[in-house]
């Protein structure tokens, strides 16, 4: 190890430090708001450390331990983004619900640096613990508002579920060492082809149900709609988009450096599980009335998409569109949950009928949560439809034709229940036309939300040009 | 000799693993857990992992269910009383899924078997070599854990502080 590793880990140590220094922060101020906008100016700052790792070229670091490279890099930028503007919202939907507010920036930044780590693991033993530190503070954001029954559930329910998932994974990391007699992923690479496939089957099936849990995919999805419904908005929001992108980013580093010299079909597995996701989460989003259980649902049948570009991952399309979509996705479902918190805070409601008249007590919200919907949806010229683009083109590229038609089938079932919020909105008469409060911070982290999501939607060169340089960067 | 020893290491190790899931009272799945930890502690020096047999021996079965047995002397003053059975079909669900999945397990051990299974390095286990290991080759997680342990105390002092009066 040298000095120069130290400095490719700058952006990691940064954010330890400053969620440190946001406690202490804390513990100065009375002001609670301003710990969040050091959170916020905080996590702006890591972008300069992050961005100067870009021009270096893809190596591990610390004992082979650490992935620097163009692919853990997108995750950072990534993690930064979703995690400041989570902290954005909450600043105005925290206070009054909960006296732990400077705990709960410093927990989300805590969060943010577990995120990073899992994405850019190489060493098992790393990845377990980074999966375990971000399983554990999600626990605790989950179950944070104390006074409120649904969210202790909430926190209880995902611990219970989490703690299953981690043992089953660590059992299959563990045949995983047995087999090869390494942690580190490369290493175990190169000793896999010899492993016997059942032990290597067992293996890969125990793993993808920690990695499953974590990115809510069927059939490890049941905890999903009601921890989203207990837990504090922009947690559910967090959850949803931050800890799906690096379970994702895990998942697919496991899969295409580790399995995939394995002679293992893993493909087909994954391609089944894509279309099972979708298709339920889709069909179980239907009847939902609750914003924060649909948008749960439908977080499901997303993850069902994105696997698409998982087993869809030869060729030019698959992974760059995983990529591009977790990026569009990530903006549109912060700015669905966002709105969903402006909304549950005004009116004290989560159920869509109470959405009706809301073009006109709170046009600009309506208007964007409209974008978001049609986003979700998968229409042009939004973010996801990009993303959506390039998984369909990955999975047909791949000769993966019948996925793509479930996609395509489950993107048209998913306009009814989206376009029932903009129905709710816009032509549901109001039940008062008193306008409501939009709070300055998360007006823009809302406003962050949306100009993500239309500008992906119209001007996604330089989106893809990067999803494409952190491609080819994956494999050492 | 060395099949003896191993074949009552794991007979203990069973029956405690049975007793954690089947005995009512918490403080009796609680020692069944030591004997369960003993057992794997007999194990480990089997396997000439002398260093990590102590560390079994100290840590998990001297800390970690002295701990549980705290916890429950504090909690559960009416230990494994008032049970309601809420669960009716799970239960056979659950030994026929177990069973299958014992049965794939089985199968991959009986096939996976053989001369392709990494050898440990020498000295692997001792104090030396863990404690090489984890300043060099582990060095990150060993600190990402310290990481991770700062955090779960701050998550415990929000989550097990009451709230405060209105």
């Amino acid at each position: 190890m040298s000095a120069s590793d130290l400095w490719s880990i700058v952006p990691e140590l940064w954010l330890a430090g400053l969620a440190i220094f946001l406690l202490l922060v804390d513990l100065l101020t009375a002001r609670k708001s301003l710990v969040g906008v050091v959170a916020v100016m905080g996590l702006l700052l890591s972008i300069i450390p992050i961005g100067s790792l870009l021009t270096q070229g893809a190596r591990t670091v610390i004992f082979g331990s650490y992935a620097v490279d163009g692919f853990a890099v997108f995750f950072k930028i990534l993690t930064v983004i979703a995690t400041a503007l989570v902290v954005l919202a909450a600043i105005d939907w925290l206070p009054g619900r909960s006296q732990y507010e400077g705990e709960f920036y410093a927990l989300l930044v805590f969060t943010a640096l577990g995120l990073v780590l899992m994405a850019a693991s190489t060493d098992i033993i790393l990845l377990a613990l980074s999966i375990e530190f971000v399983s554990l503070t999600s626990y605790v954001l989950a179950g944070y508002l104390k006074g409120d029954v649904k969210s202790n559930e909430a926190g209880v329910k995902y611990f219970l579920y989490g703690a299953a998932a981690s043992a089953v994974m660590l059992f299959g990391f563990s045949i995983l060492y047995g087999l090869t007699g390494s942690t580190n992923l490369y290493e175990i690479a190169r000793r896999v082809a010899n492993a016997p496939l059942p032990a290597l089957y067992l293996s890969i099936a125990l793993m993808l149900s920690g990695f499953g849990f974590k990115i809510s995919m069927v059939p490890f999805h049941q905890w999903t709609p009601d921890v989203y419904e207990g837990a504090p908005t922009p947690v559910a929001a967090y959850l949803s988009v931050a800890s799906k992108a690096a379970g994702f980013a895990a998942l697919v580093r496991m899969l295409m450096v580790v399995v995939d010299p394995g002679r293992l079909n893993w493909i087909l597995l994954i391609a089944v599980l894509s279309a099972v996701s979708m298709t339920l989460g889709n069909l179980l989003a239907l009847p939902q009335r609750n914003i924060k259980r649909m948008l749960a649902y439908s977080s499901i049948s997303h993850a069902g998409f994105l696997l698409i570009g998982v087993a869809a991952f030869r060729g030019d399309f698959g992974t760059p569109g995983l990529l591009i979509y977790l990026l569009g996705y990530m903006f549109t479902q912060l700015g669905a949950f966002f709105v969903a918190a402006l909304i549950g805070q005004q009116l004290g409601t989560d159920d869509i009928p109470d959405y009706a008249g809301l073009s006109r007590r709170a046009p600009v919200s309506a208007l964007l949560m409209a974008v978001f919907m049609l986003s979700l949806t998968g229409f042009p010229p939004t973010s996801v439809f990009i993303g959506k683009f390039y998984v369909l083109a990955g999975a047909i590229d791949n000769g993966l034709l019948w996925l793509a038609i479930v996609g395509v089938v489950n993107s048209v079932i998913s306009l009814y229940y989206y376009a029932g919020v903009i129905r709710a909105m816009y032509v549901m008469p109001a039940a008062s036309t008193v306008p409501l409060r939009e709070p300055a911070a998360l007006q823009v982290a809302l406003g962050i939300a949306g100009l993500g999501t239309l500008l992906i939607g119209l001007y996604p060169q330089p989106i893809i040009d990067l999803a494409r340089s952190a491609v080819l960067l994956l494999r050492i | 000799m060395e099949l003896v020893v191993f074949g009552l290491a794991s007979a203990g190790a069973l029956a405690g693993g049975i007793g954690v899931i089947a005995s009512r009272p918490p403080v009796r799945s609680a020692l069944s857990l030591l004997l369960v930890l003993g057992s794997l502690a007999i194990m480990y020096l089997l396997l000439a992992a002398q260093f990590i047999a102590a560390l079994q021996v100290i840590i998990y079965a001297g800390a970690i269910v002295v701990l549980f047995l705290f916890v429950i002397m504090l909690l559960h003053m009416r230990s494994g009383e008032g049970r309601v059975e809420k669960l009716r079909w799970q239960g056979p669900v659950s030994y026929v899924l177990a069973g299958l999945f014992l049965a794939a397990l089985l199968y991959a051990i009986w096939t996976g078997a053989g001369p392709h299974m990494a050898e440990p390095a020498p000295g692997f286990g001792t104090a030396e070599s863990v404690g090489r290991s984890l300043f060099t080759k582990f060095l990150l997680p060993f600190e990402v854990a310290s990481i991770v342990l700062l955090v779960g105390i701050i998550a415990a002092v929000v989550v097990g502080r009451p709230l405060a009066p209105p």
